[in-house]
């Protein structure tokens, strides 16, 4: 196991830069995901841990030795394609005991692992077999068990779950954090889904532009986004991202949107104030919005007017988008609340529970 | 239904009913064609494996009479079978030596960053051009420089050098269709760069290098000036070098022991074909190594 400490990284590909001074530490055994829309720079970064890239600028360190120009036979690392890699030619058994012929291993050893490995995988029988007659499912796992056949200091996943199925995406999330808590090794993770960000990470790093945007563990991340993009990427129904105005006059501070004047609580005023913003982006969850009810009549909560314009019912839960002004606000609703396409609705939610951010830099405010 | 909708579907039916009949008519024409093209490719070569059980050939096309090996037993006794084999070594040296070669140097310009790549390709591609009689007689002076004259062994370097540009531009292409991750998964599980080239990248690209193999037999197998030139030794003589000797030394054409010698000197290519078409017609295959 082995500490990975990226400092100032940065990689160009010509004019291009896929990664923008990048700083990160992942800490010995933990698991880490690195998220972040297509072409974020997130799999140059994986692919510089790995040793198929060289930083133009910065350093890369793992287990505490510099690794920039350390090929990546020598790094000791193990990494999941996101086409699974499995070498065509060779059977499963052959696949997985690849990098322990290469070292030359002892024929009794390679045997015991192998065996091992492929009772834990669920992929004993599956031995005498080439990649060509396995399924999607059971081509990942023999990627995984090659991976985990050799005991590296680091694993390096790179959307290892995007070929398959939801069904067995979501089997293999479970196995994958099993495997994780049985192998409690370093673990870089890419993807751009948040689902398997947000259930399997101890951290997600966020990525966009080459730029990292923010590192924390999941909930923090959900509840407290440093920017627009952060709270936006995360979260599904995405959060209401809603433009408004700053009003102070001597009646007390609101922000003027959705249609109407949102009156502020001191404390916020006073945040908003010190920031000197004259306009701010308003995130508010899908879930902080709720079709109004007596309890709303509490101060510091808002009530807008809006009609119902999509109903997405989802069997635990129903999505509503509601237009009220020229936004549209998304919310969920529990099932069968007995909405309809057109119909005006009141909603309300609590200014408090928003996040607020600055209307031109994106940087959150409060 | 409309009238206008009416004629439009009329004319659907009855157009290709048109192109039916004229495809039917194209079709037996063609075929003819072909066979006569076909017939004129053929009948050298059944007049050669007739003549060859003939001992009283001459230029026309005749069924044997009697059907005899005389034509056989004479060239193997006049050398040809010394000769085939000279020839089975040149071609087997030259083609392990430049496709050894080639297949490492394909590796390379296919895979690592080199600088200027693009001019050694393009250099690569001239000498794929350049003719034989060109290089002959500085070849020569060479091989008289460094006392390599009459050498089997030096004869099949120069006929190996011959194809090696061609082949290394044939692997090169074959290699670049091998998925990169491939490579990058063996590196990370930490096989060094020949280990790569050896566990992955050869066993997957066996129909390509098996096609470079089979050109530089051939070429070499054929090779006539080379040999002619370069090794005057009478016990290296290669067949193909024997074919023209035998010709000549005997005054007047023997057509049925020419054409012996000429099946003979053509069973050991056919028998590579044989052998090699189960690899060839397999094509690449990375079913199951990568997604889609």
């Amino acid at each position: 196991m082995a500490k990975i400490v990226l400092r100032r990284v940065t990689k160009s590909f010509g004019q291009k830069v896929a990664v923008d001074d990048l700083n990160l530490e992942v800490e010995d055994g933990e698991f880490v995901i690195v998220v972040g829309p297509s072409g974020c720079g997130k799999t140059t970064t994986l692919r510089m841990i790995a040793g198929f890239e060289t930083p133009n600028m910065g350093t890369l360190h793992i287990g505490g030795t510099l690794m920039n120009h350390v090929p990546p036979k020598d790094r000791n690392l193990a990494m999941v394609f996101q086409n699974y890699a499995l070498f065509p030619h060779m059977s499963v058994e052959r696949n997985l005991s690849f990098g322990l012929r290469v070292r030359h291993a002892s024929k009794k050893e390679i045997n015991t692992q192998v065996h091992e490995i492929a009772e834990m995988l669920g992929i004993r029988p599956l031995l005498d077999r080439k990649p060509a007659q396995l399924s999607g499912g059971e081509r990942q796992r023999v990627a995984l068990g090659r991976a985990l056949l050799r005991k590296p200091q680091a694993f390096l996943l790179d959307e290892p779950l995007s070929n398959l199925d939801a069904a067995l995406r979501t089997q293999m999330r479970f196995e994958l954090k099993r495997i994780h808590a049985q192998f409690p090794v370093t673990t870089v993770y890419v993807t751009h889904d948040q689902v398997e960000a947000m259930t399997m990470a101890d951290r997600i790093v966020l990525m966009n532009d080459g730029e990292l945007q923010q590192v924390a563990p999941p909930e923090t991340l959900y509840a407290e986004p440093v920017n627009v993009f952060a709270a936006g990427f995360i979260g599904s129904p995405k959060i209401n991202l809603v433009s408004a105005r700053i009003d102070h006059s001597s009646g007390g501070s609101a922000l003027r949107c959705l249609a109407t004047a949102i009156p502020l609580t001191t404390e916020i005023a006073d945040q908003l104030r010190s920031a000197q913003s004259e306009t701010v982006t308003i995130g508010i969850r899908p879930e902080d919005i709720l079709p109004q009810s007596p309890m709303d009549d509490t101060p510091g909560r808002a009530v807008v007017s809006g009609t119902v314009e999509v109903i997405e019912p989802l069997g635990a839960e129903t999505h509503i988008a509601v237009r009220v002004g020229d936004d549209i606000l998304t919310c969920r609703t529990p099932p069968r609340s007995g909405l309809e396409m057109g119909s005006t609705i009141n909603l309300s939610f609590d200014i408090a529970q928003a996040t607020i951010f600055d209307g031109t830099s994106g940087l959150r405010l409060c | 239904m409309s009238a206008d909708q009416l004629v439009t579907t009329e004319r659907e039916v009855t157009a290709p009913a048109v192109v039916r009949k004229r495809r039917s008519l194209a079709r037996p024409v063609l075929n003819v064609f072909m066979i006569v093209i076909g017939l004129v490719f053929l009948l050298p070569l059944l007049w050669l494996i007739l003549a060859s059980f003939n001992p009283t050939a001459d230029g026309t096309l005749a069924m044997p009479h009697p059907f005899s090996l005389l034509n056989y037993h004479l060239v193997i006794r006049a050398g040809a079978g010394a000769a085939i084999r000279n020839s089975l070594y040149l071609a087997g040296v030259s083609t392990v030596i430049a496709t050894a070669v080639s297949t490492m140097a394909g590796f390379m310009l296919a895979r690592r960053k080199i600088r200027f790549k693009g001019l050694v390709l393009v250099l690569i591609l001239f000498l794929t051009g350049l003719p034989i009689t060109l290089l002959l007689i500085p070849t020569y002076q060479i091989f008289v420089h460094l006392n390599w004259l009459n050498s089997k062994f030096y004869t099949s370097l120069v006929l190996a050098s011959m194809s090696v540009p061609f082949s290394i531009w044939l692997l090169k292409n074959f290699i670049g269709q091998v998925p990169g991750e491939f490579e990058e998964a063996a590196a990370i599980e930490g096989a060094s760069e020949i280990s790569i080239l050896f566990r992955i990248v050869i066993p997957l690209i066996i129909p390509g290098i098996l096609v470079a193999a089979i050109l530089t037999f051939i070429n070499s197998w054929g090779s006539f000036l080379i040999p002619l030139v370069l090794d005057a030794n009478p016990s290296d003589t290669p067949g193909a070098v024997g074919i023209y000797q035998f010709m000549s030394a005997n005054g007047q054409v023997q057509f049925g022991q020419l054409a012996a010698y000429s099946v003979l000197f053509s069973v050991p290519v056919i028998i590579l074909y044989l052998i090699s078409s189960r690899w060839l017609s397999g094509g690449f295959s990375f079913a199951g190594g990568v997604k889609g």
